[in-house]
């Protein structure tokens, strides 16, 4: 086995018993994404230099004795959304330029802090707006397992290079369902935490009540470690609330007596067969593990949760790209006439298509002539989704539901009806609609080879169960084999 | 058609945006058909409902009030191009 290919807890233990060094174990995983980065492009910052040197002081302190973390000297690689300080960071948008910010994200800090070593900064669409990885002002990523096919996103670099190997895992950021979307479409694990489980503070805005850092492995095991380090409170984000702490300590046994539900509502929408049998085997699979199926009706969120999280989306959109006006950071003009056409050529020059379309419906939906109709009339449409989902979960431990209703589509085949693309999303974001946790996992792969994700969500904080729940469906279902990233 | 061309352009130049004739004629088509999804909303008695809020945040956290000087100031500046005697400089903002 080459050492790119350990996974999380195996790369660590190795690292431990110091069968290699942090350094071997950068170098092959730098080998690795170099050999597969001309074809899945899953990078837009390669961080060798920084990564190595990391490396090099891991292998310095455990030399030395001194105290290291439980990630000491592993590579990961960060979504480009995550601020690095002194490391390029562009939200994959032409207007923040060359930006290097000035602090560390709280995410990526406590990272560091565990021993884990910067391998690079993984592509997305722009801003997080996007779930194919193509609206990225750097080109799109190519799905590792057939290149011809995007690796879903917006994470989608992030997905794409855990599931090729790049690094043993990745984080990413989820607002409507880019963690889990993509990593059903590469073969990896994703997961989405509960809305203030890990600190947002140095994730470059999107939509702030809806965004949540995450992380991407190849084992459900290292979701676990990795959870274990970022569910930490944060003063620096108000959203990152504790009453207690979590314990991620990865436990067998998580379904035996527990209620699985499906949604009535979602029975009548169309999926692409491989989905709709992986919906009956791990039906099955949970049956056999001892778990109860149940039904649980959405009427609420099924109809309105798509029009109810994009009117939200793209109000918060519009008040957090405000900031970008050339002035203090990134893509900037000269000798501008005066100070409104400064900020317009900078803007309408710095972002893509898509993101100035939601910018402009944001700014429309917040009107105050309209604003009561759309926006507010969406806070409260929210709120009857948060109690729909709240009352589903009296009865139930676990929703299991599908994270897309395709398979990973085509490079380019992205619908020209907006509308329908977007309905496309109602599998993952009522999620972050209502702040709960949601776990993509493996269930296989497809006659053509694509793997084949679902989704497994919970109620409120309850991160770790969703985990535990997980093992179980991985125990069960397989582990993934890491993509062939075109080689 | 909720809103016209010259109110969609109107919009967008509030959001420091210029549309080129081509990607006005989208974004309307866009906005309406967005518009359009949203009047589903109509669909659902709202009264009596109150806006979201998870649970644990209705009362704003708050952090004490304190000072904490940034470390990295040099690291801002050298980030924007617009910069003179330590500040950042915009161009004229009132006329004449």
């Amino acid at each position: 086995m080459e050492l790119y290919e350990l996974n999380l807890r195996s790369a660590a233990e190795g690292l431990k018993s110091k069968k290699f060094s942090a350094v071997e174990l950068f170098d092959a995983c730098l080998a690795r994404t170099e050999a597969c980065e001309p074809h899945v492009a899953a990078l837009i910052t390669k961080t060798e230099e920084l990564g190595r040197q990391q490396a090099k002081e891991s292998d310095e302190r455990r030399a030395k004795g001194e105290a290291c973390g439980p990630l000491e000297g592993v590579p990961v690689i960060l979504k480009d959304i995550l601020c690095t300080q002194g490391v390029r960071t562009t939200a994959a948008s032409r207007i923040l330029g060359d930006w290097r910010p000035p602090y560390d994200a709280t995410s990526w800090a406590l990272l560091r802090k565990a021993g884990a070593v910067l391998l690079g900064k993984a592509n997305m669409d722009e801003f997080a707006m996007g779930g194919s990885c193509e609206k990225s002002a750097f080109g799109p990523t190519h799905n590792p397992h057939d290149l011809t096919r995007v690796p879903g996103g917006s994470s989608g670099g992030s997905a794409a290079a855990t599931a090729a190997a790049y690094a043993p895992f990745s984080l990413g950021t989820d607002t409507g369902g880019s963690i889990r979307q993509p990593a059903a479409y590469c073969g990896v694990y994703g997961f989405k935490p509960t809305y203030g489980m890990v600190s947002r503070y140095g994730l470059i805005s999107y939509g702030s009540s809806l965004d949540q850092v995450g992380p991407f492995a190849r084992t459900v095991e290292d979701l676990h470690l990795i959870m274990s380090i970022l569910s930490q409170y944060d003063p620096m984000d108000s959203s990152c609330f504790r009453e207690k702490t979590y314990d991620f300590t990865p436990r067998e046994g998580g379904l035996r007596g527990k209620k699985a539900a499906l949604v009535k509502e979602f029975q009548d929408f169309t999926l692409e067969a491989p989905i709709a049998d992986a919906m009956k085997r791990v039906r099955k699979t949970l049956e056999e593990a001892g778990a109860e199926i149940i039904e649980v009706s959405l009427p609420v969120i099924a109809r309105y949760a798509v029009a109810c999280y994009y009117a939200l989306a793209m109000s918060e959109a519009h008040t957090n790209l405000e900031r970008y006006d050339g002035v203090r950071y990134g893509y900037t003009v000269q000798d501008a006439k005066g100070i409104k056409e400064m900020f317009e050529e900078v803007r309408t020059a710095g972002f893509g298509e898509e993101v100035k379309r939601r910018i402009i419906a944001g700014t429309c939906l917040t009107e105050p002539k309209r604003s009561e109709e759309y926006y507010v009339a969406a806070t409260k449409v929210r709120t009857l989704i948060a109690q729909e989902f709240a009352k589903a979960f009296e009865g139930a431990d676990f929703i299991l539901q599908p994270a897309s209703p395709t398979l990973a589509p085509k490079i380019g085949a992205s619908d020209a009806d907006k509308m329908k693309e977007y309905e496309a999303d109602l599998y993952t974001l009522p999620v972050n609609l209502a702040g709960l946790p949601g776990l993509s996992f493996f269930t296989g792969y497809s006659d053509s080879g694509l793997p084949i994700g679902l989704q497994l969500i919970g109620p409120r904080w309850s991160d770790a169960g969703l985990l535990n729940a997980g093992l179980v469906l991985e125990e069960r279902l397989g582990s993934p084999k890491i993509a062939g990233g075109g080689l | 058609m909720k809103l016209s061309g010259d109110e969609v352009r109107e919009i967008a130049q509030e959001s420091r945006l210029a549309l080129t004739d081509k990607e006005l004629e989208g974004a309307v088509r866009y906005i309406n058909d967005f518009l359009d999804m949203l009047d589903r909303f109509r669909e659902l008695d709202l009264s009596g409902v109150e806006p979201f809020n998870f649970a644990e945040t209705i009362s704003c956290p708050l952090r004490d009030d304190v000072h904490t000087p940034f470390d990295n100031r040099d690291a801002i500046l050298d980030e924007s191009a617009h910069v003179e005697a330590d500040y950042f400089k915009v161009p004229r903002i009132m006329e004449g």
